[in-house]
This record gives C-alpha cells, structure tokens and sequence, in this order.
C-alpha cells in the first residue's frame, strides 16, 4: 500500500477535514446508506446561482450594459437572494453536519462536528433514531485528535472507528468487532491507554488507512496483539 | 484537500465554491454598476489632466443618476470619446440648453485648451448621453 499522506498536526482545519471524511468513510463500509438531501440542496442553490452570474456576464459582454440593465438589476437581485438562502442553509439547516444516513438495520443517525478555535478537541454531536422503537437520542462525545493522529500528522483509522463504535451503539450494532474491542478510555485530556503514540505509529506506517473492520480481519493478527497493549516490535 | 475527490458530489461542491467566489466578485461589480447607472462605476485616472485636484492613479467612484439637478456647469465628469474605450476625467466648463440634449463642453484643469480636439472628427460637443458618469463630491 502507498505510504499515507501527513498532515500538519499543528492545522487544525487540516486535522477536521482529514476526520469529517474519514468517517462518512468509515460508516459507507460498514453498509450504512448515504442520504444526500442536505448536500444536494446545498449544490442546487450553489450552482443555480453561480448560472445566473454567468448567464449575466454573457449578455452583458454580448449586448453592452444599457441595453441590459433591467436584466442585470434583476439579477443581481436574485443572485443575492440565492446567495442568502445558501447561507442560511449551511448555517441553520446544515450546522456542521458530516453525515447522515441509514443503518443496515434501519437505525438513521446524524453526525454533526465542530472544533473550537486553538483547542484540539474534536466534538461530535450524534442524533440517532432507533429503527424499531422510533426513540431520539442525542450523543456527545469529544475526543482529542491525538488519538488517531500519530506525531507525524498520519491518520489512522482504527481508533477513530472504535470510538465511534463504543460510543454510538446504533454503530455498534453493525461493527461488532470495534465495540467488542478493548475499551478505549480516552477523553479530552490525553490519549486513549490502550493507543499509545508509539503503537499509532507503528499502525500508520503499516500503511493501515484501510477503513471497516472486514479489512482489519485480514491483518487480525497485529491489530489484536496491538489491542492488547503488547510491545510489539516489527522486524 | 484535493486529494481524496472520490466522489462527484465533493468534487462538485469544491468547483461549486470556487465558482462560487468568482461569481459574487463579479456580482458586486455588477449592483454597483446598477446602483449608480454607469457602466463604469469605478474608473481610474489615466492623465495628469486634472492636476492638482486628481492625480494619475486616482480612484473614483462615479455617479450617473440625475435625481435632484441636471449635470451642471464645474462638475467633473468621466465620459468616453465617441467609439473609443478610454474614459477622460475633465470639468464641464460650459453647457447650453437644458435636459438631454443639452450640449456640453469639458475641459481639463491642467490643460490649456478646451477638449474640442479630443472629441471625435465632427464632434463639437457632448450630450449627456456620452457621459458614463459624475465624480462623487468626497
């Protein structure tokens, strides 16, 4: 496998782009099924707009301005229109959210993420609703990034996995293997005990930005010795 | 960044916002332009024809809406020579009649002699039609 990109550890907007596409990532794999309503409308204001500026660009260049004044006056009207209707979209409708979709086992969740300014936490908010009862739950969970970064800026999946995993049982449910894993104790404060630096880094340069824990059966063997908190040295 | 465009809709939202940025960079561009009904609202200036009251290099927002008075005697106005693209800053300094066909003559303040010569072969005058707009008083 290719060796893995790094990222600047010190960026933060680096650190949430790199985990915001990881995870839509990570729950595809595990079968959950996408729903793109947020993004679609998203894109149709976005581009409707951005057709309405080229169109008025076209006839003014072809036919001059005065001839087309009340064209581009209505225009621009309307451009700033769409362009606030986009912007309301992102902040009220869209807030954050990375992804939204549908268990395999009819559960939908909703994950919304943000990170505040300097501080390297990152902060998910997860609505799920239980496919069979109808019940709304609203998680919380905040992590440091350094528990899937690795000193150099590589991403490693697993703990990223085994956290949403535990934490979110409608995921759970579905990657039994990461919530049967050992507990990951982490928190804002410092690393999980059972991910230390040195093993995420041992983990990356594997080359392991493999996503879904039916590709981590195939190299079982390490990950599980890894799991256990083992030193174990590569040769 | 770029990177990872493994699906359309990210590529797509990625062009989207670029696409984005230069659209409402043009847009502005444009409600200025309508706003004050020139085709031109912000001209620099090419000559140091107006000396000392406009330097070469000057900015100037331009206003071309008559709401309240007529363009008038020692106003400073931004016009384009008949079929040319280059906009000259110069001072009304004279105007006979009233209303849109009104003629009008400009005139640099640092020049010696009136724009006559600058006008198109045959061209004597400018009616308010040839001016794109009047220099905002600061």
């Amino acid at each position: 496998m290719a060796t893995q990109e790094k990222i600047t550890v010190y960026n933060l907007a680096d650190l949430k782009n790199t985990t915001d596409d990881a995870i839509p990532n990570y729950l595809t794999s595990l079968s959950f099924t996408p729903s793109h309503i947020l993004t679609d409308v998203r894109l149709a204001l976005g581009f409707s707009a951005f057709a309405l500026s080229a169109a008025c660009f076209a006839w003014d260049y072809n036919f001059g301005f005065e001839s087309t004044k009340t064209y581009t006056a209505f225009a621009v009207a309307l451009y700033t229109i769409l362009n606030g209707l986009l912007t309301f979209w992102i902040f009220y409708v869209e807030k954050g959210t990375i992804y939204q979709g549908t268990s395999p086992k009819g559960d939908k969740i909703r994950i919304s993420t943000e990170t505040k300014k300097n501080v390297p936490v990152y902060h998910m908010t997860i609505e799920v609703k239980d496919g069979k009862t109808g019940e709304r739950k609203t998680l919380k969970i905040s992590r440091s990034f350094t528990e899937w970064f690795d000193a150099a800026g590589r991403f490693v999946a697993a703990p990223l996995q085994t956290v949403l995993a535990q934490g979110v049982d409608v995921v759970g449910r579905v990657d039994t293997k990461r919530a049967n894993a050992a507990k990951v104790e982490g928190g804002e404060a410092g690393p999980s005990a059972v991910y230390t630096p040195e093993m995420l880094a041992m983990l990356s340069g594997e080359g392991v930005s493999v996503v879904g824990s039916a590709a981590e059966t195939a190299r079982g063997t390490e990950a599980a010795e890894a799991k256990k908190g083992g030193k174990r040295r590569k040769n | 960044m770029l990177s990872a465009l493994g699906n359309p809709r990210q590529a797509a939202a990625q062009l989207m916002n670029f696409g984005l940025i230069l659209s409402t960079a043009f847009m502005m561009w444009k409600g200025l332009s309508v706003i004050s009904d020139s085709p031109s609202p912000i001209v620099v200036v090419l000559s140091g024809s107006m000396e000392p009251a406009f330097q070469r290099g000057d900015l100037l927002l331009l206003w071309n809406r008559n709401l309240f008075t007529e363009t008038s005697v020692g106003e400073v106005v931004v016009y384009n020579v008949r079929d040319k693209d280059i906009p000259i800053v110069h001072r009304v300094i004279s105007k006979f009649g009233t209303g849109p066909t009104a003629k009008l003559l400009t005139k640099g303040d640092n020049n010696d002699s009136d724009d006559t010569k600058l006008y198109a072969p045959g061209q004597n005058y400018l009616v308010r039609e040839d001016i794109i707009g009047c220099v905002a008083p600061d």
